[in-house]
């Protein structure tokens, strides 16, 4: 584990409590550093939100981790241990999730639930709380701050509103966010602001982040590194950049041709090509690569071995087929 | 179907309770057929302690039994007689106010809460003052009382099943209102009209033997409220009086619960689990 | 803002003001209606065993319902009796029908206050639990409770309390409001009216707190699978004050409308209990006046019972108001 290290998952494995053959992560890896920005990208049910759950300690009732580690600042969580997971949560660790309209207590003014977070961490006054409260509200934009502390949430708009949200996951200045698609369900124009919004924050508090959206436009944006998910493993990870540029796994050169980008198109490429076939189940135990079902290139070996995460130039990829030949200089 | 409800305990078990209490009505006439009301045997027995009467006597040697037998004809038909009124009334004013909206609907609502704010027990206690205590009245006075829960039910359904593809394609080709209302909607809507009539059902059972209790039902039919009043007077020392009815009415009002929940756990199955 | 808000309340308010006196309207010619139902000369069946049914009762019964005049008069003055709060004489009590229920009133608000307030507490607390347990042993016990409750009839209840607490036990008295033998006085006679008020409050309660219970239990469940539970554990929050801040009052507020539909449903169930109990409240009037065949009695009691839910429903939909911030008032 490097020095700048922040959080390090390894080898985690999650699986239905109830049923143990239904495997939702099957080994993933990653290491996020200080102050970066790691996205984590993939097809709705590859496992990438349940895995920022379970560096939470919020998996969902009934699923559980089988093995792996989750190092966070060169200690291990104690994901299980809730009590401990408590002063960890909100305070080293924020959290920004995708409903917005959703994500805040009807009942409660602005100010009181951004406080409550403040006040579950430090040992300060009502009166000094409320000033840092009104002091964020202004740091994440929101208008007329001494006032809309006072308000309740039903009178913000959904961008206000995931506004609020990081206010509260950036209250005690913690040193990892995890924001899982935290622009999805906004207008075009306001998820801009917000990632602006969320890449000022990082410039000035160094706060570690990890993104996890399945848009790609986004990422491109804003992450340093990127880790593909396909079917509850990791694929491929690479620097932005490099894995824009020179994507090595067959199913992160697909996901790349089914996004549209302006001008970009490569030649003989499709415009908007699916990927064919299905993500097997989580149930579904095969004995080779998961994608190989899919994969064009899939060759006998890939139906019999699992690939295993290999390094190819900057590039850590888990891919029988992918050669060092096929890797940018 | 039938796996259905074997899979739905609750469902099965509410059926099963609901048979034995019908069996029960069935074969009064034909175990007990005398009138219920008529001495036969030493009073004040309590039960097992008399063999021509199992579950004792009262105070003037009636048989319990026989009552409870009897008790319970009276009670399964007071209830689903007054439901159905109940359905009639309501289906038609909740059908129409929530397929036709605007001044219908607020009208007929308005109506409907005015039945809701009066006190529901006291006015059935008025209507039958009125009319004078027999079993019609007292049938007329709960179908009064529990209409408007069931027109807020089937109205709430029909503003949401107006809204349906289905339902806009009818109008298109043309077909009549009143068709559309009960040969197109109200099928939609009848499961969760069943749910609610088995639990009014119920309702509307306690109420009868609450009105009985009183001394304000019909004098010359036997029912567990009657039984239950009847008894009042030996509550120190021949408690069994009061409690065998009382524990028929709970039975029976258990089994129409149940069936209205199995009903609804059957329909809802995502809410299955929510439940017991 | 706060004087905007202001402004919409006394709006809102007004509104409802008027929405209430219509239905105080609509209650009046329901029972105007009913009455004309009654068999025979009404003022016959107004009368009926009450007074002595001499001439002269029956000609001011005549005059005071306009029995000899058209309909509409006849309505016309029905509404004005009940706007100057005229309810006729009762020969049975002696006293103005209005008196009398006024007199008789404060009993049946204490049981129904205290009843509410059991039903409420006792069922936030099972419901609470029960979510909290959800699936597991007092879960079960409580949801099994719950539906063996809600089928039992409350009466029955009462008297097998009494056969219980009073007859075998000795606990707590058999009915009454307070001991007519011992004359207490202060703190003593307000524990002797609490002693006899145990058992009606438990069987008028016992209903209620079955609903609550359940409506407790499947609000706080819906609510803590919602987005700002997850968000507030994300906070690093704690179970219980979760449990207790966020959820308890989102799952609660939904409970206080139901109450206020209930209302009317206790002044019924108030017939049974204060007759079991012999409490003498307007539910005990009520069984007397059946008794006695006091026609012009019952409906004077139902009118007032009525616009009491009409004036207990506007100040729960207000408190409403009040208490819950996502409520614009209009």
């Amino acid at each position: 584990m490097a020095k700048d290290t922040l959080l390090s998952v390894e080898d985690l494995h999650l699986s239905v409590s109830h049923m143990p053959e239904a495997r939702i992560l099957r080994g993933v890896s990653f290491d996020v550093t200080r102050g970066k920005t790691l996205a984590i990208v993939g097809e709705s049910g590859c496992g990438k939100s349940v895995t920022s759950l379970a560096v939470m300690g919020l998996l969902p009732e009934g699923l559980t981790k089988t093995a792996g580690h989750i190092r966070f600042d060169g200690t291990d969580l104690p994901v299980t241990d809730n009590e401990a997971m408590r002063k960890i949560r909100g305070d080293r660790i924020g959290m920004v999730f995708q409903e917005p309209m959703a994500a805040l207590n009807p009942v409660y003014t602005i100010g009181n639930q951004v406080a409550e977070v403040i006040l579950e961490h430090e040992n300060i006054s009502r009166a000094e709380a409320r000033e840092r409260v009104i002091a964020l509200m202004r740091e994440v934009g929101l208008p007329d701050p001494d006032h809309i502390v006072d308000e309740y949430p039903h009178r913000l708009s959904g961008g206000q509103r995931q506004r609020v949200v990081i206010a509260m996951a950036l209250a005690c200045n913690p040193d990892l966010l995890i924001a899982d698609e935290p622009t999805t369900a906004l207008d075009v124009t306001v998820q801009a602001q917000i990632m602006r919004l969320l890449k000022g924050a990082q410039a000035e508090l160094g706060v570690a982040i990890v993104l996890i959206t399945h848009n790609l436009g986004l990422v491109a944006q804003v992450a340093d590194r990127v880790a593909v998910m396909y079917a509850g493993r990791k694929v491929e990870e690479a620097e932005t950049r490099r894995l824009f540029s020179a994507p090595l796994h067959p199913y992160t050169r697909g996901l790349l041709a089914a996004t549209p980008r302006p001008g970009r198109r490569q030649e003989g490429e499709l415009p908007l090509s699916e990927i064919p076939g299905m993500v097997p189940s989580i149930t579904e135990d095969l004995r080779g690569c998961r994608f190989a079902p899919r994969c064009p290139l899939a060759s006998d070996i890939c139906h019999r071995v699992i690939p295993e995460p290999r390094m190819i130039g900057a590039t850590s990829v888990a891919c029988h087929n992918t050669t060092e030949t096929e890797a940018p200089a | 179907m039938m796996r259905l409800i074997l899979r739905n305990w609750t469902l099965s078990l509410g059926l099963a309770l609901l048979a034995l209490i019908l069996l029960m009505a069935l074969s009064a006439p034909i175990l007990y057929p005398g009138d219920p009301y008529a001495m036969m045997g030493p009073p004040l027995q309590w039960p097992g302690t008399y063999p021509g009467a199992p579950l004792g006597t009262d105070s003037l040697g009636r048989d319990i039994a026989a009552g409870i037998f009897h008790g319970a004809r009276v009670s399964l038909m007071v209830g689903f007689v007054s439901v159905a009124c109940a359905l009639v009334v309501g289906i038609l004013v909740g059908a129409f106010a929530g397929y036709y909206g605007g001044w219908v609907d607020d009208a007929l609502m308005r109506i409907t809460e005015l039945f809701q704010t009066i006190p529901q027990f006291m006015l059935a206690i008025v209507i039958i003052a009125i009319m004078g205590p027999s079993i019609q009245a007292v049938i007329i006075s709960l179908g009064v009382v529990s209409w408007p829960t069931v027109a807020r039910l089937v109205r709430s359904e029909f503003l949401v099943l107006r809204e349906r593809a289905f339902v806009h394609s009818c109008i298109v080709i043309g077909m009549s209102d009143l068709r559309i209302i009960f040969a197109q909607i109200l099928p939609n809507a009848l499961s969760s009209i069943t749910v609610m009539a088995s639990v009014l059902v119920a309702t509307a059972i306690l109420m009868e033997s609450a009105l009985s209790f009183l001394g304000f039902g019909d004098p010359n039919v036997i029912t567990w409220g009657t039984m239950i009043g009847l008894g009042r007077s030996q509550l120190r020392d021949a408690w069994y009086i009061i409690a065998i009815p009382g524990l028929a009415l709970l039975v029976t009002a258990l089994a129409l619960n149940l069936v209205g929940e199995g009903i609804n756990d059957a329909m809802n199955p995502r809410l299955r689990k929510r439940k017991i | 803002m706060t004087a905007r808000r202001h402004r919409s309340t006394f709006r809102y308010i007004g509104k409802r003001l008027i929405h209430a006196a219509f239905t105080i309207l609509g209650i009046a010619v329901i029972n105007f209606l009913l009455l004309q139902l009654a068999p025979g000369d009404a003022a016959e069946a107004l009368a009926g065993e009450a007074g002595t049914a001499d001439a002269e009762y029956m000609e001011s019964l005549r005059r005071q319902f306009g029995l000899d005049r058209s309909l509409i008069e006849q309505l016309g003055a029905f509404l004005l009796r009940i706007v100057t709060l005229d309810f006729g004489w009762s020969f049975r009590h002696g006293m103005s029908n209005w008196d009398l229920i006024m007199d008789r009133l404060p009993a049946t608000l204490l049981l129904m206050g205290a009843s509410i307030l059991l039903a409420l507490i006792g069922g936030i607390v099972m419901g609470v639990i029960a979510a909290r347990n959800v699936g597991r042993l007092p879960d079960r016990l409580i949801s099994v409770g719950a539906l063996l409750l809600y089928a039992t009839p409350p009466f029955w209840i009462g008297l097998m309390m009494i056969v219980l607490f009073s007859v075998k036990l000795g606990w707590v008295p058999t009915g009454g409001m307070y001991d007519v033998i011992g004359g207490k006085t202060g703190f003593a006679h307000v524990l002797d009216v609490m002693w006899h008020l145990a058992l009606p409050v438990l069987t008028q309660a016992f209903f209620y707190l079955a609903i609550y219970t359940r409506l407790v239990r499947a609000g706080m469940l819906e609510v803590l699978n919602l987005e700002y539970i997850r968000v507030a554990r994300a906070k690093g929050i704690s179970e219980n004050r979760i449990a207790y801040r966020h959820a308890l009052r989102n799952a609660v507020l939904p409970l206080l409308t139901v109450v206020g539909a209930n209302i009317g449903t206790f002044l019924g169930g108030a017939v049974l209990t204060e007759s079991i109990f012999s409490w003498p409240g307007i539910g005990r009037l009520m069984f007397d006046a059946m008794m006695q065949r006091d026609l012009n009695l019952l409906l004077s009691i139902l009118v007032l019972s009525s616009i009491f839910v009409v004036i207990a429903n506007l100040l729960v939909d207000l408190l409403y108001a009040v208490i819950n911030p996502t409520v614009e008032l209009k």
